[in-house]
Order: structure tokens, then C-alpha cells, then sequence
């Protein structure tokens, strides 16, 4: 009990630390340009990631449970690419918006069976996943882009009461996994696989059967991920954008998740996901070349896992 | 948590750059070479001639020959136009037979295949795109070593490995056709800012030092204020471009995208914001992919090469070093209704300048 109250504090100190920065970094280059804090850029930010911090949300679940997935960015892409072909060839709106959550859902289910029941590690398990998904896709759509979407189509576009639906997806499924993973015997059961598999069995947990199921949600959230993604523009790209699952992760650990599982929330790795996004803008409003993008989120990762470390040290 | 972001604010701050910019962020060091500002621009000498040669070729002059073109893919609209540019060169010609054939998708090894098999059933020409110039090497000189004529376009294979190459556009024509398109949306005096791939890829930073050139030289008043990277990611040049709007607000007149992916990316940014007809987009990019901004008045024009003049071109091209019209030292090559063509980079024939395409004919091309 001591020791989940303590988890608890540690990542809210987290996510309270995440909201400082940002505020900070709007106040900073608020001032340096005030068009950075205008309504269009806020938007901008948020829309524009949205996407990412809804997969993060998924990704957080994983390395909660003890495992990692480093075929999301694919799967991402895989599942936008089906959600354009659906609605290309004539298929209802609703259909290409709901098949990505379905199939992502599939997908992921057999990756957890393989890690829960064959005993693959995730970061195999995944890895062999990444090269399917990313080659079957080249290989299927020779690199084509999916035009010609119908009007209607385009999700990510929509509005409700003026705020843009990524965001209204970001933070509702932000709360929604918060309060499940808070409140429900499935919630702490994803705790106890990732921080203690062996007592969590003796504890009358199934292991197996919470990964798997972790590994289908993320699934279904991928499905959601993509949809925004495929919406956002007329075109759909047909190839993943470089190192998508390297920035996905690197939102959960920076949001305070564990990378040694058991620890950390889904509203840090929004926040965090938020923050990149506000860092990428805000190196064009500094005249900041965008490789120092890569190298600011080293240092994160760096400086988040080095305290997590700390933390648990000084824990004993 | 201080130190963090004294970290984070500090690594921002250190970098930011000083002085204003002399060069335009992107471009290479290389040396430039603008074109004139208007009319013709004295043509460069080719150099001496490093295209390869048949051996022991029949005399083929002015007979009938068969010919078979080898795309880098075929089933796509890019190379269904120049295939249709080099049927409606073989109809005018009407001496020359060219078959279209190539792999469902872009594969050097499919590709290597269909040549050698073409090789041994016997043809007298081969045109090809090659998917990689160095991989094709073998194989196309085998087909030299065979005494079949060997020409490349759109893509080229290492320069012995073929006789020539009909090249679609050089870096100096690429920057004319964008600056003189953006002069001309933007007025002489507009900032713009530049959207490119990344500051080291090749073609990108070469087409962005010569438009500093050609734009210092010819459009001195045009206003450059910067240039973001978006990889060649769709969401992430939306992204860019979007920022570079709410950055400069009213300032910005114009966007330059370097990339097929950028450019489209940045005409949906400039749609989305309800600016069209207030920023302008200037780049290089597939029509098929400008259409549905073009067409809905939001984006005057996209920049390419005409493809359908490429596969003229090349089969042109094809006819005269069959007959022994077109041979190493010349410096230009009648090209039927094209006139006359360039020879550059010493076995190179050069199509001329890109094509601009606008609303009143970009509906057909379907690539």
C-alpha cells in the first residue's frame, strides 16, 4: 500500500513538473514572440500531435505491464493505409473510421499471445512485427500516396464547439485511461503484472491475460492514432513517418512511465507529448535549427530516467 | 527542475543565431551558376563525350527497329505519360517500334531482369529510368557488349553504361522556374519562406543555392526569412508550414516547396488557414497531388517537368544515335516538335526548362 501512495506522489510530482515546463517554455518564447501564444499556433500544437499523444497513451499502458512496442510507428501507418483504401473504394465513412481500431486491436492481440503464451520478449515480439508491417507496406502500396478522399472523411478536421476533435481526443481518452487505470481491478492489475508478475499471480492476477489484453487496447488506440493521422490532410501518406515510435516511447518515459514497468500515469505522457510538440514550434519561433529537437529530447530522457533512478534509490 | 529548464532555455538561447543570415539555410557550398533573367542563357560547353557505345551494331540507319522502354516501374501515371510521349514520337517517326515493359514496382532486381531478358530476346534499343545507377551498370553494358543501343532518361544509369541520357531539368533551370513563378505571385518585394526536406539532402540544398544566386541576380528584392526542415513527411511539412504562417502572420507572402511532399502539404496549410490568394505556394511537386488546390483556386501553379516531352524526348533521341545523327561532340539535337535540344554534362541532352503547370492545363497530366 506505502509503496503504490508512493508511486502515486512520485509521478504526480512528474506531471506537475511537465505543466511547469510548459507553461514556462510559453511564457519564455511568449515573449520573445507573442504570435507564439496566439489561438492559431495553440492550435497548431495540439492538433498537429494530437495523434502522438494518443498513441502515447496506449504505449504508456505497455511499459506500465513490463513490456515495451517498437512497432507502433508501422502499425500506425499500416492502419491509416487501410482506413484510406476502405474509403477510397467506396466503403462507408464510419467503416474506414472503425476498421483501424478493429484490426489494430487484432494485430496487437496476437503480439501480446506471442509475449504472454510463447514467452517472446516484447522488444523481439515487436521488432519482428515492425519489420512485417513496414515491409508489407511498402511492398503493397509501391510507395503511393491514397488521394481522392471523400468529403466528410476527414475526421481530424472536424470541430465541436470550436475546439478541434484531436484535441477532444487527446484529452478525453487522456481521462478516460487516467480514471481506468486509477480506479478499475483491471487498472492495478497492470500495475501489479509490471512492477511484480509473481506476486501478482499469487495475488490471483493472471499475467497472461493482462498483457494480452493491454496489448489489444494499445491496439484499438493505434486504430484511433491512425484515423487522426489519415484525416488530418487530402493525401494519405503511404510510408511511416521516420522514428514515430521513438518519439511515442520517448513520451511515455519523459511522462513519467518506468521503463522497467509498474510505474507511472497516462497523464504524464501527454503532457510530455504536448511539451515535444511545443518544442518543435517553438525552434522555428527561436530561429532554432529542428535538429536540436532530437537533442532536447536526449536530454529529457536522460534527466527523467537518472531521477526515476534516484528515486528508487533513495526508496531502497 | 530548475536546472532543467534553465537547461532547456539556455540551449535555445546559445544557438540562436546572432547575425542575420547571409545564406539562405538548405543550400550547399558548391558553386552556383544562375541563368540569365530573361531570354536565352548562352548554352555551357558539354565537355567530351563519356556516354559508352554498341559494339559491333548492325547498320540500323534509317530502318525499322524495335525498341523497348524500360520504366523504373510501370502501372503508375508518371511513367504511363512518358510512355505515351514516346508512342506519339514513334507514330510521327514512323520508323521506330517501342514497347513499354518494366516491373510492378520500383525494384532493381525486377528491373536487372527485365533487361537481360530483353537482351536475349533481341531488340535493337533499349530506353531506360533506372532505379539505381550503379546496379543497372552490369546489365546495360552487357546489352552494349550486344550491340544494342542503349539510352536512359528520367533517371540515370552510370554515364559508360549508356550512350545518353535525356536529362529533365538542372538545378539552375529548377531555380528559375521558382523564383520567377514566386516573383510573379508574390510581387518583387514579398518574403517568403522555404519548407525543404532536410539542409544535407542532396537535391534540395543544390536547387536552394542556385535560387540564391539566380534570386540575388535577377529578384534582389525578394525577401527570404527562413528555411524549415520536414523531412519527407506529410504531416510534419503540414506542421512546418502551418508554424511559418502563424509566425510571420501578414509578413509571409509566399512558401517554396522544395519536395513533392512539401509542397502540398504547405498549399493544405495554406487552405486550412483561409489564406488562399494571401500566401502563395511555389514548389515542385506532382500535379495529381496540386489538383484539388489548383483546381479550387487556393494554389495558381505547380513546377515539374513535362513528361510527356521526357518520353518524346527520349525516343527522339533514341532514332538519331540509331542513325548516327546525333554522335559525341555535338552540343545540341533536333528534337522533332521540341526543336532544338541542349547537350550538357558531356553526354547528356538536356529537355529545357521546367513546366509550370496551371489550372488551364494541369487536368491533362494524370501523374
Amino acid at each position: 500500500m506505502s509503496r503504490r501512495s508512493f508511486h502515486a506522489v512520485s509521478s504526480l510530482g512528474q506531471e506537475i513538473l511537465l505543466v511547469v515546463v510548459i507553461l514556462a517554455l510559453f511564457a519564455f518564447v511568449g515573449a520573445v514572440n507573442p504570435r507564439f501564444v496566439s489561438e492559431n499556433n495553440l492550435t497548431s500544437i495540439f492538433v498537429g500531435n494530437a495523434y502522438i499523444a494518443v498513441a502515447a497513451i496506449g504505449m504508456s499502458l505497455v511499459i506500465v505491464s513490463g513490456n515495451i512496442d517498437v512497432s507502433i510507428g508501422a502499425l500506425i501507418g499500416v492502419l491509416a493505409v487501410i482506413s484510406g483504401l476502405l474509403v477510397t473504394s467506396g466503403y462507408p465513412i464510419w467503416v474506414a473510421w472503425l476498421a483501424p481500431l478493429l484490426i489494430g486491436s487484432a494485430i496487437n492481440a496476437l503480439v501480446g499471445c506471442l509475449i504472454a503464451f510463447a514467452r517472446v520478449p516484447s522488444i523481439i515480439a515487436t521488432l519482428a512485427m515492425l519489420s512485417i508491417l513496414s515491409g508489407g507496406l511498402i511492398t503493397f502500396t509501391g510507395g503511393r500516396w491514397i488521394s481522392g478522399l471523400p468529403a466528410g472523411y476527414q475526421l481530424a478536421q472536424f470541430r465541436l464547439l470550436g475546439v478541434p476533435s484531436p484535441v477532444w481526443f487527446m484529452v478525453g481518452m487522456t481521462i478516460v485511461a487516467a480514471l481506468l487505470m486509477r480506479y478499475t481491478a483491471f487498472g492495478r492489475s497492470v500495475y501489479a503484472v509490471g512492477s511484480n508478475p509473481e506476486a501478482a499471480r499469487a495475488s490471483g492476477i493472471s499475467p497472461s491475460s493482462v498483457v494480452v489484453r493491454v496489448f489489444a487496447i494499445h491496439g484499438a488506440i493505434a486504430g484511433v492514432a491512425a484515423v487522426l493521422f489519415a484525416t488530418q490532410l487530402q493525401v494519405i501518406q503511404s510510408t511511416t513517418p521516420v522514428g514515430l515510435e521513438l518519439v511515442i516511447i520517448t513520451a511515455s518515459v519523459v511522462g513519467g512511465v518506468s521503463i522497467l514497468g509498474g510505474v507511472g500515469t497516462v497523464v504524464g505522457s501527454t503532457l510530455a507529448a504536448i511539451l515535444f510538440a511545443a518544442i518543435g514550434s517553438s525552434l522555428i519561433f527561436l530561429n532554432v535549427s529542428a535538429y536540436w529537437l532530437r537533442a532536447v529530447q536526449g536530454v529529457l530522457i536522460l534527466a527523467t530516467v537518472l531521477a526515476d533512478m534516484a528515486r528508487r534509490r533513495r526508496t531502497g | 527542475m530548475k536546472k532543467l529548464m534553465t537547461a532547456l532555455l539556455g540551449a535555445s538561447l546559445l544557438s540562436t543565431p546572432v547575425a542575420a543570415q547571409s545564406a539562405w539555410t538548405g543550400g550547399d557550398d558548391q558553386p552556383t551558376s544562375p541563368l540569365a533573367c530573361s531570354g536565352e542563357s548562352p548554352a555551357p560547353e558539354p565537355g567530351e563525350y563519356n556516354g559508352g557505345a554498341p559494339e559491333n551494331a548492325p547498320d540500323r540507319k534509317g530502318k525499322d527497329i524495335t525498341v523497348v522502354d524500360i520504366p523504373k516501374l510501370v502501372g503508375v501515371g508518371y511513367f504511363a505519360s512518358t510512355a505515351s510521349g514516346m508512342q506519339e514520337a514513334a507514330k510521327e517517326l514512323g520508323n521506330i517500334t517501342i514497347n513499354t515493359d518494366g516491373p510492378t514496382r520500383a525494384n532493381i532486381d525486377e528491373q536487372i531482369t527485365f533487361v537481360d531478358n530483353y537482351i536475349t530476346s533481341g531488340v535493337d534499343g533499349i530506353l531506360f529510368a533506372a532505379n539505381d545507377p550503379v546496379a543497372i551498370a552490369p546489365v546495360l553494358k552487357k546489352a552494349l557488349a550486344a550491340g544494342i543501343n542503349v539510352v536512359g532518361y528520367d533517371a540515370d544509369a552510370q554515364a559508360d553504361a549508356r550512350q545518353w541520357f535525356v536529362n529533365q531539368a538542372l538545378p539552375n533551370g529548377v531555380a528559375k522556374s521558382m523564383m520567377d513563378q514566386l516573383a510573379s505571385e508574390i510581387g518583387e518585394e514579398g518574403s517568403f519562406a522555404i519548407v525543404t526536406s532536410t539542409f544535407t539532402t542532396p537535391n534540395q540544398a543544390r536547387w536552394i543555392s542556385e535560387m540564391q544566386a539566380y534570386t540575388e541576380k535577377c529578384h534582389p528584392k525578394l525577401k527570404f526569412l527562413e528555411t524549415v526542415e520536414a523531412q519527407e513527411d506529410n504531416i510534419l511539412s503540414f506542421n512546418q508550414a502551418q508554424t511559418l504562417i502563424n509566425k510571420y502572420g501578414d509578413e509571409l507572402k509566399g512558401i517554396l516547396g522544395m519536395t513533392s511532399v512539401a509542397t502540398p502539404a504547405a498549399a493544405e496549410a495554406v487552405q486550412q488557414n483561409g489564406l488562399c490568394g494571401k500566401v502563395s505556394v511555389v514548389g515542385l511537386a506532382l500535379p495529381n497531388a496540386m489538383k484539388p488546390y489548383i483546381n479550387g483556386d487556393c494554389i495558381k501553379s505547380t513546377i515539374l517537368w513535362n513528361t510527356v516531352d521526357l518520353g518524346y524526348a527520349a525516343a527522339e533521341v533514341m532514332r538519331q544515335v540509331v542513325d548516327g545523327t546525333l554522335k559525341p561532340g555535338d552540343t545540341t539535337v533536333k528534337a522533332g516538335r521540341l526543336g532544338e535540344l541542349q547537350i550538357v554534362n558531356q553526354s547528356q541532352v538536356l529537355l529545357g526548362a521546367p513546366k509550370v503547370f496551371t489550372k488551364d492545363d494541369i487536368n491533362d497530366f494524370d501523374f
